[in-house]
């Protein structure tokens, strides 16, 4: 049991933080970022690079990724997202947008980084071993820990830097924002990169351990989107609650419906169309978000 | 800005390299054979160490002169198409194919994909070449498929006799992706298991593809206690992370796979975890490779920056199209000649030491020889690269 | 944003005109004459195959449009297309009905579990609509995995090819198996299709039940006040949408003779959706432009290998920066549009 909820608490942490990113960008600009994961997937290749290939501490490759997802994303939202959203009719029409934008990444990590999987060698070694009921190993408990300062971290920077606040204001009113004088593109701006720049992390994060392919970018943003759905979009503390629920969901699931073998995401995912049938918005959604 | 720079240089790029092509060798006639499966998305590395293999042989045998079929000397060209996986995709491959006026295909790579194009395939006369095991495609009626490799139920028994025998493994648990591919290869070897009289502790645990964490996957598995964990159909993606994280658990057994893998991978996934890690392969192996597949792999690292060891089986589906159509060049625009010569034909592995053999098989599994003789390698991984464990050969 | 209206000339005309008669025949002549004789002219017979293809799956995106047309975004048309598929291939296999009748009844069965999944989540809105409907697709695909009737992994495989239709001794449709080029005529059945889906999607978004569904599009509550049925009419689009689906997916067991619990997957319902967006979301003939576009574009650039998915996305998204209202935008009058 105690492992369970181990498993589900680490698992919980790395998905809070991929949420988080999504989440802020569909919170300031009504986008669902479909390249959200290929972003993930471009943040964890970067880190592999410079940790593996030039054989840089580990820190250098997350700072790296943070840098060069968040230089993109600010390109992508000043010269893609911007004039699409100025001139489209529909909101909607950003999908396509945000889906070609992911098909390219692909194409540019295929092309950049090659079809394998790729990983970067442990940063510590050694297994936490509480009398066999709880085995977690000890670059786990770090990426977790510091996954979750991570999350912390975002918080603070949110509630109290001018940035933050200003962000928040435009997620809460995009018009009301701009009347009070918050530079509306600007923040829109800062903000999706913030947002990328999440993603590059957690995937720069990960490659130490469950490492990176070109291939985790879809299903990852897939698993993003169900757990903001969860919490409810464009809300901060929703997607972190998202997170966690779907961490905890995967690994109580995983272990109790174990003896059902196939159905156990037919389960994990049915329980969730009911829960969003039942509750539209989410645990902590602005309706009809 | 930069995007359309680098657009524009791609583009520029990709018309140079399709220009070229053509030009390097216009003294021989082509000999076209096609290549139908994924190299993009999410399976591409499947698809992608297929498609090299074929292009860096190719690249070599023209070097060389071209292959001399009958009378007519030939530059070998490989008409490649990429099915992302999608079996409406992959109809669409194999009717650019005969459109093309190919009678050879390699692929596709997954079950659905080489079930679907099976209608093009017998109406247009192509003989096609799936990495599917599926036993529909290669027992009569069907007539055009013929098996890439050694299928899982064939090596599985192998390996847990082996295993049986030489490591006292008693109880085997069985834990598969839940896709078509992999839980049918869990389904044949759990069969397999049982028939040796092994005890299978544990067949119903399954994961997503996309799973970041493995450790609640094997949690409720490893807890069975088993000797042998069975990891079915297996992405090279995807073995790391569960070799590791089953050792982080504390699992001690044997763990084990029926496709073929890459070292390199391992090695940075799962490290000195991955330690013992049994696979199976091609001839690659120190002991195995002749001097022809050292080459090979010299000359597809040159190629393409680095080396894949699925790529020790993949190179034999060329290899062996352009064997046979040397022993019959009739066949060269007749699959059904190419059909007479399956069941006489014989030449040298050149990619193995030794005498072995290329020839058909399958007459067991298929009743008929739909099937390639792939030396059936199995691998241990160990310090970094793998060793030969003990090979057989399919019947 | 959501809410703004907006004029969509093909679909807000009223009646038929003399141009657009002459517009349909056009249409008729080329897809039924100008296309097999191009073919046979310069021998390119697998095109046979990718027009079969964007024909069905455009059969696919009408319904997905139609779902956007009372403003929900359906990236689950994956689910039914493979539901539809499953249930002609064990009709076909299991209880030996002819093709032609399990092509509707496939249809129906999508019509009826859509109803039965609609009923819940037609309640939702926005991107929570969507992402249901997203998760849906994965839960189609896992069901297909479970079920017996189903075979699970292993997928229906060997299914024959459709057979003959005659009435009275006279053969409406001939048997599949015994023409000299299946292809062709898989070619003329998935026209005939579409063309038929198309008729009633445009007679649809023509008729009253297409006004209320634009206004439901524009303000639900606002509607709902007026005394518009709206969650029957969410139920009537939402299931003929599925409809549309579940007949493209059998049709394509048909070709492929073989269907896998991979045969429609998320890839696909997202493309669905995509294909909508490119052509147009205001314009009923946008789905079917945008399927040909997206689907024969990608045929089209295999000859440039390795870059074919970059060049391909990047035109996508080029497209995307262009023509953001789709392309059939190209052709709104000026101002009209605004």
């Amino acid at each position: 049991m105690e492992q369970i909820i181990a498993n589900g608490l680490y698992l919980g942490a790395q998905y809070a933080l991929i949420a988080l990113g999504l989440t802020l960008i569909f919170s300031l600009m009504n986008v669902l970022n479909f390249a959200h994961g290929q972003m993930y997937v471009l943040g964890g290749f970067v880190c592999y690079t410079v940790v593996a290939q030039l054989g840089m501490p580990f820190i250098v490759g997350l700072v790296a990724s943070a840098l060069v997802l968040a230089v993109l994303g600010g390109l992508i939202e000043r010269f893609l997202f911007r004039p699409v959203i100025r001139r489209s009719k529909r909101d909607e029409s950003t999908m396509l947008l945000a889906a070609g934008i992911a098909f390219f990444l692909d194409a540019v990590i295929l092309l950049l980084f090659g079809e394998k999987q790729r990983g970067v060698p442990k940063v510590v070694n050694g297994v936490f071993n509480w009398d066999f009921r709880i085995i977690m190993p000890y670059d786990r408990i770090l990426i977790g820990m510091l996954a979750i300062g991570l999350i912390v971290a975002f918080i603070l920077f949110m509630q109290y830097s001018k940035a933050g606040r200003a962000m928040r204001a435009l997620a809460q009113d995009r018009v009301a924002a701009q009347l009070m004088g918050v530079d509306v593109d600007r923040y829109s701006m800062i903000g999706f990169a913030m947002g990328a720049m999440l993603a590059g992390l957690v995937g720069a994060l990960l490659v130490t351990i469950t490492g990176v392919n070109l291939g985790m970018g879809g299903p990852t943003s897939i698993k993003a989107f169900l757990m903001i759905m969860i919490g409810g979009a464009g809300v901060i503390s929703g997607a972190i609650a998202g997170g966690f629920i779907l961490g905890m969901m995967e690994s109580v699931g995983l272990s109790v419906l174990s003896s059902y073998g196939d159905v156990t995401y037919l389960v994990i995912f049915a329980t969730l169309m009911i829960f969003l049938a039942i509750r539209p918005q989410g645990l902590m959604g602005k309706p009809w978000g | 800005m930069l995007r359309r720079s680098f657009l524009k240089s791609t583009a520029l790029a990709a018309v140079a390299t399709l220009a070229l092509i053509p030009a390097a060798h216009a003294e021989n006639a082509k000999l076209k054979i096609g290549f139908v499966g994924v190299t993009s998305g999410p399976a591409a590395a499947w698809g992608i160490s297929n498609q090299r293999s074929m292009e860096a042989r190719a690249a070599w045998l023209n070097e060389l002169g071209g292959v001399q079929i009958g009378d007519t000397t030939y530059d070998v060209q490989i008409v490649a198409f990429d099915d992302q996986k999608d079996p409406k995709r992959a109809i669409a491959g194999m009717e650019k194919m005969a459109q093309d006026g190919v009678h050879y295909v390699v692929g596709p790579n997954v079950d659905d994909g080489a079930a679907a194009v099976r209608p093009v395939a017998e109406q247009k006369g192509i003989i096609y070449f799936p990495y599917a095991f599926p036993k529909t495609l290669y027992v009569a009626p069907a007539s055009n498929a013929i098996l890439g490799m050694v299928a899982n139920y064939q090596s599985g028994p192998a390996i847990y006799k082996y295993l049986m025998e030489n490591k006292g493994v008693k109880k085997v648990a069985f834990v598969a992706a839940n896709e078509s591919d992999p839980l049918s290869q869990r389904d044949s070897g759990i069969e397999a298991a049982k028939a040796l009289g092994l005890e299978v502790v544990s067949d119903k645990v399954t994961y997503q593809v996309d799973t970041t964490d493995f450790t609640p996957v094997l949690l409720p598995v490893l807890q069975a206690q088993p000797d042998l964990l069975v990891l079915s159909g297996v992405s090279p993606a995807n073995a790391p992370q569960l070799i590791r994280s089953a050792r982080e658990l504390g699992y001690e057994g044997l763990i084990s796979t029926e496709t073929a893998q890459d070292a390199s991978v391992l090695a940075e996934g799962a490290g000195d975890l991955a330690e013992g890690f049994i696979s199976v392969g091609g001839a690659s192996t120190e002991e195995l490779a002749s001097d022809a597949m050292r080459e090979f792999v010299e000359r597809y690292t040159k190629m393409f920056g680095e080396y894949n060891d699925e790529s020790n089986t993949k190179v034999y589906a060329l290899e062996y199209i352009i064997e046979t159509l040397k022993a019959n060049p009739a066949a060269i625009s007749d699959v059904e000649e190419f059909k007479k010569t399956i069941d006489t034909f014989e030449a040298p592995n050149p990619f193995m030491v030794g005498d072995a053999k290329l020839r058909y098989v399958g007459e067991s599994s298929f009743g008929q020889k739909r099937q390639l003789s792939v030396p059936l390698v199995v691998n241990e991984y160990r310090g970094g690269k793998f060793e030969t464990l003990f090979v057989a050969e399919v019947d | 944003m959501q809410n703004q209206p907006h004029a969509a000339p093909l679909a807000a005309g009223k009646g038929l005109t003399m141009p657009k008669m002459l517009g349909v025949a056009a249409f008729l002549a080329f897809v039924f004459a100008a296309v097999p004789m191009f073919i046979a002219a310069t021998g390119r017979w697998d095109f046979y195959y990718t027009l079969t293809s964007v024909a069905l799956l455009s059969i696919g995106a009408a319904g997905v449009w139609l779902t956007f047309y009372i403003g929900r975004i359906n990236i689950g048309q994956g689910a039914y297309a493979l539901a539809g598929g499953y249930v002609s291939a064990v009709l076909i296999t299991q209880a030996g009905v002819s093709f032609w009748l399990t092509l509707p009844l496939a249809g129906l069965f999508c019509a009826l579990i859509s109803v039965l999944i609609g009923l819940p989540i037609l309640r939702l809105r926005g991107v929570y609509f969507a992402m249901v409907t997203l998760v849906l697709t994965e839960v189609a695909r896992l069901t297909a995995l479970a079920l017996p009737v189903t075979n699970g992994a292993k997928g229906i495989t060997s299914i024959p090819l459709p057979g003959g239709v005659s009435v009275f001794g006279i053969t409406l449709i001939p048997d599949f198996a015994t023409l000299q080029n299946p292809r062709q005529a898989f070619y003329f059945a998935a026209i005939g299709l579409m063309i038929l889906v198309y008729v009633i999607l445009w007679r649809i978004v023509n008729s009253r039940l297409g006004h209320l569904c634009r206004s439901l599009q524009q303000n639900e509550e606002l509607s709902a006040s007026i005394g518009v049925n709206t969650a029957w009419l969410r139920i009537m689009a939402y299931a003929i949408s599925s409809f549309f689906g579940g007949v493209a997916g059998a049709m394509f067991v048909s070709i492929s003779q073989s269907i896998y619990p991979s045969s429609f997957v998320v890839q696909d319902s997202v493309n669905f959706m995509l294909y909508c967006f490119l052509g147009g979301l205001g314009y009923v003939f946008g789905p079917m432009l945008g399927t040909l576009l997206l689907y024969f574009g990608w045929d089209l650039l295999s000859v440039a290998g390795k870059y074919q998915l970059l060049i391909y996305s990047g035109a996508m998204i080029t497209l995307m920066l262009v023509l953001p209202n789709g392309v059939l935008s190209l052709f709104d009058r000026k101002g009209g549009g605004k």
